[in-house]
């Protein structure tokens, strides 16, 4: 239930209990067998002995703390500040209190102890037996309700009998409540025999007889175990019991044995039922075990795909690089599909078994199938695929909301029988290879989010599952034409070699060499000024007439604009051939300067380049493509050119930093909480400040809030050096302080914005991005009146340059 | 291996530290007199048999405002509320379902009219249901309830249980000027286990001045007539009852948390005389 890194964080408590021991000399050969303690106190008012704490990952690490303000009794308690909603710090208070040698607690029933909290809560999970091991016997109550007033709590020991060398004593996990964090204490935690926790009432299963069709050599895990005990106070509360607690007896051993940790082996054909105790309880649900004769599988993996890498967005094939897919199975409720991930002949395959309906989800991450025209998917079936048995395939796009539902979803389901092209076979592979178009209801293709398969057959192996683009030219519109030429380069021509522009005079060289590309490569003119345009583009060359040294250049500059490209990589070429891809980030936004720093083709032979190449897909124009020394070699880790100067008129402005307005009082452009190194620099002239180690800066101007309520828009200008590809994602969290004009105070409102590579503006490496950013857009932040915060998020981002931060309409 | 923990009315702590006192010479012991058995069930019939019909009558239905108390059940004669288990016991159930407009069917049975006695010993071996709103109780109610009513007709409790504290049962008697909430009171507690988890055994000793309670043959509430705020009337001859309430404004609500069906298993009821 709980898989969770941890963070290690031990009290002093321990170093002593180590000291201790060190400071007995004793001859290890006399040491007896260990004997397990059998100290029943956890924390009574301060670590027990040989007590450590670890916090869970990705969870606040200082969530917890002892406090000797708020007690029970004696003199100290525990204390864990669950964190808000989005806290920078972790997400949620978690942790394990462990010790580093068992405890025989086999005398004992249950672990108790008091708690309250500062407003009433239900404890996600609280638990015994987690010893960040195997946590064998593991026991977690679920939902307790807490409120302010001090009360007794119990988790029963479901077995103690099995609690002889137990490690782990107590663990916690929390999220905020409705968004808010809030503050819990415990205190005089510890075993007792209570003999107060009665009537208990094993189940496994949830507690279903379960009737279930396998095959030799199959492995189940038994699930679903817990017990219910009447509490104290007469009520029925359920405990959630690791499998091992339970003692499981097969009726026919030769059909299907259980190992101690619940996990059902099926050895041979016939009929197993499988039932467990606990501590000598009937334990309520059982399996009755049909096995049959081993599964067929696929000898072969699935043919290989030869469509080219660069008309692919592939979401599962050994043959390409794949995109993000955050699942491969939901387990949405009603499905019975069960989901391994194998290999065949060394090709990685997924395994889907039990299968009725099954969801695929790429939510965090969108495909844009625009450019692309067919989908395709292999499968294997062991199971019969005559009439009537279907297989069926829907795609689900979020539409521009890029998120499920939101009113703008489109979807299509495809069914495939016998009978269908491609039609269902059993015992081969299949190739579900499809025109996008047949998907009728699809009507948008620009975020597909989902993909379910579903149908009658129950084990179904996929490999290959991509869109590709087949040049037909499908698709549909989209493919505009940039309606203004590339912007002029300033570059002085003594810094430049250039390949392709109007602006500077071009080393010679072919634009339009035939290497078997499907691209169609063209000259066109825009407004005048000539730009390179690849339609249906895959891969193009461009021949330089003789052999370029670019060693002594800092960057390789060109424009690029496209609507439809989801992927452009531009390489250099040396011979051999040694060539280097960067990638780009498209489509763009209008004409898009990039400015690659030449160290991103180190590989090449920088001194005798003899060719440029380009791969990807969609529509591209391109200009000013050159070379340039970038202002003495800074070699793109830093800016050449200043940020964008704003051109707003200074009435409309309220700035907190610009060279080209007065700006208002920045108490901090790195607060003592945050997470960052700020320093003040001159990018050709113009003040920037430099973010280094950028986790997260806060930036404060308390002394002399913002009032943006006139105001329409937010501005930011970042430049970074670092990779922008996702996931890597830059954040901007505005914070106002409400009526009071002090933080907290119960009117603080605020809201963080997510940047990525696909966003719009999109992150880009090497080129100032400029936010401008409708203040609409922060919807959580209510009022305006005193923004007092700015928060930049940078984690992957750890270099930022940022100037002109400013609010106006 | 159990640890018994007293707790007590203030206005008899005086006494039981008195009698602690006392206690200490052996020779001051309440005296007990011999008994003999004169009225018993074992409840050794078949399964699903209802109670034997020369020993036991039924209460039907909910009385006047849920038997006084607000209570929530129907009672019924139905074998499902109350029969023997087969094993030895009577059982009393109470289940959550609609039954005669109400959320929830159970059974109280009675001696009235079939057996009744002045002083004596009264005990019953008794394993209790549980979860909170839960009431069962075995007692003893005046035979002249019906001609000068209640709480002149004076009522014992040798048992009385809220399901929401398993771990406690109470002593209560009940009269003219200490009726209700005003009964004299005794509670009598586990520390580290509970009354429905095993049988125990409850009993009163009863005589023309005293009235002893007793949990496995302990006594932990004896009281006389100078004990009570008003009259003794505890010298005419009384009725058992045995049932087991839902709800009521003893007990409270039962919760979503509250198991049901609950059973109250009844070993042996018996009555003795004394000698």
């Amino acid at each position: 239930m709980i898989k969770r890194n941890l963070v290690i964080k031990t009290f002093g408590l321990t170093l002593l209990f180590l000291f201790v021991l060190a400071g007995c000399e004793r001859d290890p050969d006399i040491l007896e067998p260990a004997e397990y303690p059998s100290v029943p106190e956890v924390f009574i008012d301060g670590f027990s002995s040989g007590l450590n704490y670890a916090a869970f990952g990705g969870s606040r690490v200082d969530a917890f703390d002892v406090d000797t303000e708020v007690k029970y009794s004696g003199s100290s308690s525990m204390k864990i500040e669950v964190p808000d909603f989005e806290d920078p710090y972790g997400a949620y208070a978690g942790g394990v209190y462990y010790t580093s040698v068992g405890r025989n607690l086999s005398g004992f029933d249950a672990l108790t102890f008091r708690a309250k909290a500062t407003k009433p809560a239900e404890i996600d999970v609280l638990g015994i037996g987690n010893d960040l091991g195997e946590a064998k016997y593991q026991a977690t109550r679920s939902g307790m309700k807490i409120n302010a007033n001090w009360k007794k709590y119990y988790i029963p020991i479901p077995d103690p009998s099995k609690w002889v060398a137990e490690r782990g004593m107590f663990f916690y996990s929390e999220g905020p409540e409705d968004g808010s964090g809030y503050t819990i204490w415990f205190d005089e935690v510890k075993y007792e025999k209570t003999g107060l926790l009665a009537h208990p009432r094993p189940s496994i299963l949830e507690q279903q007889d379960q009737n279930i069709d396998a095959a030799i050599g199959d492995l189940l895990p038994i699930g679903g175990t817990f017990v219910t005990y009447n509490f104290p106070d007469g009520t029925d509360k359920r405990i959630d019991a690791a499998p091992a607690y339970f003692t499981y007896t097969s009726s026919d051993e030769s059909v299907a044995t259980v190992d101690e940790y619940g996990q059902i082996s099926a050895i041979s054909m016939g009929t197993a039922v499988i039932t467990a105790q606990l501590a000598g309880v009937d334990a309520d649900g059982s399996i009755t075990l049909n096995v049959g004769e081993a599964r067929p599988a696929p000898a072969q993996p699935a043919p290989a795909p030869t469509v080219p890498a660069a008309d692919v967005i592939s979401m599962f094939s050994n043959a390409y690089t794949n995109v993000p897919v955050d699942t491969w199975a939901t387990y949405w409720e009603f499905s019975t599909t069960e989901y391994e991930e194998i290999q065949i002949a060394g090709d990685d395959v997924k395994l889907y078994t039990k299968l009725n309906f099954n969801g695929i989800e790429f939510a965090s991450q969108t495909i844009d199938a625009s450019s692309m025209t067919r989908f395709h998917m292999d499968i294997w079936t062991p199971d019969a695929t005559d009439l009537p048995a279907e297989f069926k395939v829907l795609l689900v796009d979020f539409g521009a909301d890029g998120a499920y539902d939101g009113g703008d979803d489109a979807s299509h389901e495809l069914t495939f029988t016998a009978s269908t092209t491609p039609a269902l076979a059993t015992e081969e592979w299949v190739s579900l290879d499809v025109p996008l178009s047949a998907f009728t209801g699809l009507t948008t293709k620009g975020h597909l989010g989902q993909l379910v398969i579903s149908g009658d057959p129950n084990t179904v192996y996929v490999d290959n599952v991509y869109f590709y683009d087949d040049g037909s030219g499908g698709g549909g519109g989209g493919s505009g034409e940039p309606t203004e030429p590339a912007p002029t380069p300033t570059a002085n021509s003594a810094d430049v070699i250039s390949i392709y522009s109007d602006a500077y005079t071009n080393v010679g060289a072919n634009y339009f060499p035939s290497w078997g590309q499907a691209t169609a490569a063209s000259e066109i003119s825009i407004s005048g000024n000539n730009t390179l345009k690849y339609a249906g583009f895959d891969y193009q060359g461009i021949e330089l007439a003789s052999s370029i040294d670019v060693s002594g250049m800092g960057s390789l500059h060109l424009d690029i604009w496209t609507e439809n490209s989801t992927e452009f990589n531009f390489y250099l070429i040396s011979p051999g051939p040694v060539e280097q891809a960067y990638s780009v980030s498209v489509p763009t936004t209008g004409w898009q300067t990039v400015d690659i720093p030449i160290t991103s083709f180190a590989s090449v032979d920088l001194t005798d380049v003899i060719q440029l190449k380009s791969d990807g897909n969609g529509d591209i124009y391109l200009d000013n493509i050159y070379f340039n020394t970038g202002g003495g070699g800074g070699g793109g880790s830093e800016p050449t050119s200043a940020a964008p100067t704003p051109t707003y008129p200074a009435g409309d402005v309220i700035s907190l930093y610009s060279n080209a307005y007065t700006n208002n009082t920045v108490d901090t452009w790195s607060a003592d909480w945050d997470d960052a190194d700020v320093a003040d620099v001159q990018v050709a002239g113009d003040d920037t400040k430099l973010y280094s180690n950028l986790v997260f800066a806060g930036i404060e101007f308390t002394s002399q809030t913002v009032d943006a309520s006139g105001l329409t828009h937010f501005r930011m200008d970042i430049w970074t050096p670092d990779p922008t590809a996702l996931p890597n994602v830059f954040k901007i969290k505005l914070v106002d302080f409400g009526a009071d004009g002090a933080f907290d105070g119960g009117d603080d409102v605020e809201h963080e914005l997510t940047f990525n590579a696909s966003s719009t503006p999109a992150l880009a490496t090497g080129q100032w991005i400029t936010f401008d950013i409708p203040l609409g857009d922060f919807t959580g932040l209510t009022t305006k009146g005193h923004l007092a915060q700015l928060i930049l998020v940078g984690e992957t981002i750890p270099t930022v340059y940022v100037d002109n931060i400013l609010f106006h309409k | 291996m159990k640890t018994k923990i007293r707790t007590t009315l203030l206005a008899v702590t005086g006494f039981l530290f008195l009698f602690t006192m006392i206690s200490c010479d052996s020779s001051t012991d309440p005296e007990i007199p011999e008994y003999q058995l004169v009225w018993s069930d074992e409840f050794n019939g078949q399964a699903g048999e209802s109670p034997d019909s020369t020993k036991w009558t039924y209460d039907i239905g909910t009385g006047d405002n849920g038997w006084g108390n607000q209570e929530l059940q129907y009672y019924t004669d139905r074998p499902e509320n109350v029969s023997l288990d087969g094993d030895g016991n009577l059982v009393i159930t109470a289940i959550r379902e609609a039954f005669g407009g109400q959320a929830f069917s159970s059974a109280r049975i009675k001696t009235q009219g079939l057996f009744e006695q002045t002083y004596g010993r009264f005990e019953a071996r008794i394993k209790l249901p549980y979860g909170p709103g839960l009431w069962p109780a075995f007692w003893l109610l005046g035979t002249d309830v019906s001609t000068i009513g209640w709480p002149q007709c004076g009522e014992i409790d040798i048992m009385e249980y809220r399901g929401q504290q398993p771990y406690l049962v109470h002593s209560t008697v009940h009269g003219p000027g200490y009726s209700g909430g005003g009964g004299v009171s005794k509670t009598y507690g586990f520390e580290n286990d509970r009354f429905d988890v095993d049988f125990h055994l409850f009993a009163v000793e009863w005589g023309e001045d005293y009235i002893r309670f007793y949990v496995d043959d302990e006594m932990f509430q004896e009281l006389e007539p100078g004990d009570l705020s008003g009259e003794w009337v505890f010298d005419n001859s009384f009725f058992m009852i045995l049932n087991v309430a839902v709800g009521g404004n003893y007990v409270g609500f039962p919760t979503s948390e509250t198991p049901f069906p609950q059973k109250m298993y009844i070993d042996y009821v018996r009555v003795y005389k004394a000698l």
